[in-house]
């Protein structure tokens, strides 16, 4: 009883909860910086910086302004951030899954809902105008990418479900372990639309650019942070890196799951067996998922973020709901005919 | 028969309403009495209808009264009769307890008004219609109430009459209202001059095997009738109206109360008098109705820019997927619309009450005025941010379990049918619960956050009594996202299996084996089966994020979020107010109708096509109202 309360206690504070979430998010976000300063051809910051920048904004005087709610402009980062250590803990790691019936897919999609909803309620709480406009462009930010991301998550559940022939499949853990006994999703045709309508959405889902008119720095002075000082302003900083680890370790739970296979197979065959196996399939799924995370920040975020400028929201909304649904929906129908 | 033995509970519940809106116009004027009645007589009702839960719910009785002990003879029931079965029982719980909660609200609310005891007779008679309607096992009982819950709600919509529309909003409510009254009137008319019945049991057994052209007509008669009280789409304008006028603890009781009555209605027609719903063009016919009502009112909601009218589109679109649900025709579909039929009732009694303070402290309910109020009224804002997480379905609020059941059902019955029309109302679903939360969005900002104008600097918190009407609403709100398997287990389940027992339901009122012999065809009962393909733990999720939040609040605590780092600009002599790089402070907030412009602007044709259909007149409503019952009538013809 201790034990597995203790064990449960590791999961959310540990691996893959807090403290996982702390180094791999920040450490992404340092990885993109310097990768789009270098292919910008600029030098860039060392890889360490946004710890350095947490560290520092925890030890700076936090301001709340006079229009401020007090207690929502403190308690909000917080909520979204511990939402989202908890979503991070739905998200298996191959074969490995802290918390598999807790959560299916469409919870997750709502679940990403609480951190977008604390920077919004966050922001509009301190009363600023600058807030004002950005979390309007915040909130048709997220309804943008809602579209396709019900789509993609849809013909997921539908393909595995009728491969699996029960149906639909929601769960996680299910299609992550399908994935590893009959290869990633992303190698069949009908799934290829639906992966690349879901990497069009990490920049979204995470504001990088192009789709970071949230936050346009140069125009609404980073809208609903414009207030934030201090501690509570590295809260969303962290919250932010550790988003870019979520959607792109879902992108690899819900098509690139079929890694987790061939690493078991890898372990067998070097003729281990027992806890010496167990632990080294677990070292290497952390490992390659993060060299994955890190794969695909450089794809659906640096490389985006180098060659694109900004977008104005409205076409940010039309690029999701028209190019992007569409994708999906090619996907969606594909899955349903059985392909 | 003993006085108090259970079979009298179910007219005890519709009298003592009755009776308490007798009393106070003989006794109202003095305060405490008035009080007391409407008080004592509420909850009543609502006691009443718990003490019916173990033996309805549990062991799944029905109960079946006659009024005057007049059993049917001769194979004909003539008297006038209650039927109480799960499903009658779960809004008959559903409407007395939100009843109950009103009327707590009600008494500091009301209190300004002038003609307080007409209000609160009004309100009882309103009351005792809907638990008359749920209750009665009788189709023309049912018009009666059908009458006496319209003709209340539209006094009590034109109730402050010297506010702006008051008059106007009750006169579109009656015209349109009476339509419907008047389509249930001839529908009960044509199919008592088919089976010269008037018991609802007995015209389910008879039903069925006797569709001649006038029961298919009398069906799209009564579904056009239980559909404008029930205000779906193309009814939904009279609702934005009446809720903008009537007072909040009013608007709790047309939109928690009053449209479940015309579900109710719904369900009876299409599951048990006709028995039409296992055909696939009926299932179509209440899923399509349930799928537009939801997407067109929830647009129609991002488009107001008055607290009260918009929550008035929401309550539409949140019945939208409650038929839609209901419309399925699965256990598990039933089970989901059922319980999002609860949720809503909860969420928007609690949001209806939440509009209700803020235009109780500040005289209006409108989103460009309304500004910064969280400081100024703190628990107000907390319960209505309860409130719209739970109608957005934000987990782990009830609305999201409901909804998250919803999203399953019609999946899995597009999976199981093959038919790409479900598919695409799950994601319509999908998609509009996130609208939802654009909207209660903009209301958060345009109402509690943002600037604070200069005019609203003196509010204050509404009066305790309020707030325990709202607290009450929202631990409900969050005990129901909790608890779903409770919930389910023991009202929703019960109600469903219900739902598809018609044989059962005939037999308890007419005799065993009655239904055997009269019905040619015995309706065929489908697999119950309350299974989903999803995974959702809410007390696991809450456990998580409970420890999570209280490791980054240690965190957190531990460097630099105390009191000494964490200052007000009071405390620094004004020299930060907000950030304007040095600027003056101005007065520059982007709400209301505009704040989401960039979802506006790629849907602005739509918006211009709905904004010119919408012209406020109530002949072009009334005309609606004929041209949507000439196609039911044909539709009806065609299909049955």
């Amino acid at each position: 009883m201790i034990i597995d309360a203790l064990k449960y206690l590791a999961y959310v504070l540990v691996f893959p909860g807090f403290l996982f979430c702390f180094l791999t998010g920040l450490l992404l976000c340092g990885i993109d910086r310097k990768l789009v300063a270098r292919m910008q051809k600029r030098v860039g910051p060392p890889i360490l910086q946004p710890f350095y920048d947490f560290f520092k904004l925890c030890g700076k005087e936090t301001i709340v302004p006079a229009a401020a709610n007090r207690t929502v402009f403190l308690i909000a980062p917080l909520v979204g951030l511990a939402g989202l250590v908890v979503l991070q803990l739905f998200i298996p790691v191959f074969s490995f899954s802290a918390f598999s019936n807790v959560a299916d897919v469409i919870v997750i999609l709502y679940l990403l809902l609480i951190p977008a909803l604390s920077i919004i309620i966050g922001g509009a709480s301190t009363g600023s105008p600058y807030a004002g406009v950005g979390l309007s462009r915040e909130m048709v930010t997220v309804l943008s990418c809602e579209l396709p991301l019900v789509l993609v998550l849809l013909a997921v559940g539908k393909k595995v479900g009728a491969a699996t022939g029960t149906g639909l499949c929601f769960s996680l853990t299910e299609i992550v372990r399908y994935q590893m006994a009959n290869g990633s999703l992303l190698w069949r045709l009908s799934m290829i639309p639906a992966a690349v309508a879901f990497l069009l959405v990490i920049p979204g889902e995470t504001g990088s650019h192009p789709f970071d008119a949230a936050e346009a720095e140069t125009e609404i002075c980073e809208g609903m942070l414009a207030e934030y000082s201090g501690a509570p302003l590295g809260v969303y900083k962290l919250s932010h890196a550790v988003k870019l680890l979520t959607m792109t370790s879902l992108f690899v739970m819900l098509f690139l799951g079929g890694i987790g296979g061939r690493l078991e197979a890898l372990v067998y065959a070097l003729g281990l067996t027992g806890g010496a196996a167990g632990a080294l399939v677990m070292l290497l799924s952390v490992l390659v998922l993060f060299l994955l995370c890190v794969l695909l920040t450089a794809v659906a975020i640096s490389l985006v973020h180098a060659v694109t400028a900004r977008l104005k929201i409205e076409q940010i909304f039309k690029y999701y709901w028209t190019v992007v649904a569409a994708l999906a929906l090619l996907s969606l129908a594909l899955a349903w005919y059985g392909l | 028969m003993n006085m108090l033995s259970l079979q009298h509970f179910p007219i005890y519940s519709i009298m003592v309403l009755f009776l308490g809106a007798f009393l106070i116009v003989m006794f109202g004027r003095n305060k405490v009495v008035r009080h007391a009645i409407a008080l004592l007589a509420t909850f009543a009702s609502f006691f009443f209808m718990a003490a019916l839960f173990r033996p309805v719910m549990l062991e799944g009785e029905t109960i079946a009264y006659w009024m005057g002990g007049r059993v049917p003879a001769g194979g004909y029931a003539i008297g006038i009769a209650l039927e109480v079965d799960a499903l009658s029982l779960f809004f008959g719980l559903l409407v007395s307890c939100v009843v109950f909660i009103a009327c707590i609200y009600s008494i500091q609310y009301m209190s300004h008004d002038d003609n307080v005891p007409q209000y609160y007779t009004l309100f009882l008679m309103l009351a005792g219609g809907v638990m008359g309607l749920v209750l009665s096992g009788d189709l023309f009982n049912m018009f009666i109430m059908v009458e006496i819950l319209t003709f209340a709600a539209v006094a009590l919509t034109a109730f402050r009459n010297t506010a702006n529309g008051a008059l106007e909003a009750a006169f579109k409510y009656l015209v349109v209202g009476c339509i419907g009254s008047t389509c249930i009137l001839a529908g009960t008319i044509m199919l008592y001059a088919q089976v010269h019945t008037l018991n609802l049991a007995q015209m389910s057994a008879l039903i069925p095997g006797n569709l001649s052209t006038a029961t298919k007509a009398a069906f799209a008669l009564l579904f056009i009738g239980f559909c404008t009280k029930a205000f779906l789409v193309p009814f939904h304008p009279l609702a934005a109206d009446a809720h903008g006028a009537a007072p909040a603890s009013i608007s709790v009781l047309i939109s928690g109360v009053l449209t479940k009555s015309g579900i109710y209605g719904l369900i009876r027609l299409s599951y048990f008098l006709f028995q039409s719903m296992a055909l696939g063009t009926m299932q179509f016919w209440l899923v399509f109705l349930g799928s537009v009502s939801m997407f067109v009112c929830v647009t129609m909601a991002l488009a107001q820019h008055d607290f009260k009218r918009l929550l008035a589109f929401h309550s539409i679109s949140q019945i939208g997927y409650v038929l839609a649900a209901v419309g399925l025709c699965t256990a598990f579909g039933v089970s989901s619309g059922l319980y999002h039929a609860m949720n809503h009732t909860l969420f928007k009694g609690l949001l209806f009450l939440a509009a209700g303070a803020v235009l109780h402290e500040t005289g209006t309910t409108d989103l460009d005025k309304l500004g910064g109020l969280s400081k100024k009224m703190p628990h107000t804002t907390v319960l209505f941010l309860v409130g719209a997480f739970s109608i957005s379905g934000i987990p782990p609020f009830n609305g999201f379990a409901s909804k998250w059941m919803i999203y399953q059902a019609t999946y899995q019955k597009a999976v199981e049918t093959g038919n790409i029309g479900f598919l695409l109302v799950t994601i319509c679903a999908l998609v509009t619960s996130t609208l939802t939360l654009a909207s209660f969005v903009k209301v958060t900002q345009s109402v509690f956050f943002g600037q604070l104008p200069k005019e609203y600097e003196n509010v204050k918190e509404v009066p305790f009594g309020m707030r325990l009407a709202m607290g009450i609403l929202a631990l409900m709100c969050l005990a129901g996202g909790l608890f779903p398997d409770a919930v389910t287990r023991y009202l929703t389940e019960p109600a469903a299996r219900a739902v598809f027992s018609v044989t059962a339901y005939i037999n308890s009122m007419m005799g065993q084996g009655y239904a055997q012999s009269a019905m040619a065809v015995q309706p065929a009962v489908p697999e119950m089966s309350f299974a989903s393909a999803g995974v959702w733990s809410p007390i696991s999720w809450l456990c998580l994020l409970m420890i999570a939040l209280l490791a980054v609040t240690i965190v957190a605590i531990a460097g630099k979020y105390d009191r000494v780092s964490v200052r007000t600009p009071e405390s620094l002599s004004g020299k930060y107010d907000l950030f304007y790089g040095g600027e003056e402070t101005v007065y520059s907030q982007v709400g209301g109708d505009d704040l989401f412009w960039g979802f506006k602007h790629n849907w602005r044709h739509y918006f211009r096509f709905m904004h010119e259909l919408h012209s406020g007149v109530v002949n072009d409503y009334a005309l609606w109202a004929v041209v949507a019952l000439a196609l039911a009538v044909v539709y009806a013809l065609i299909v049955l």
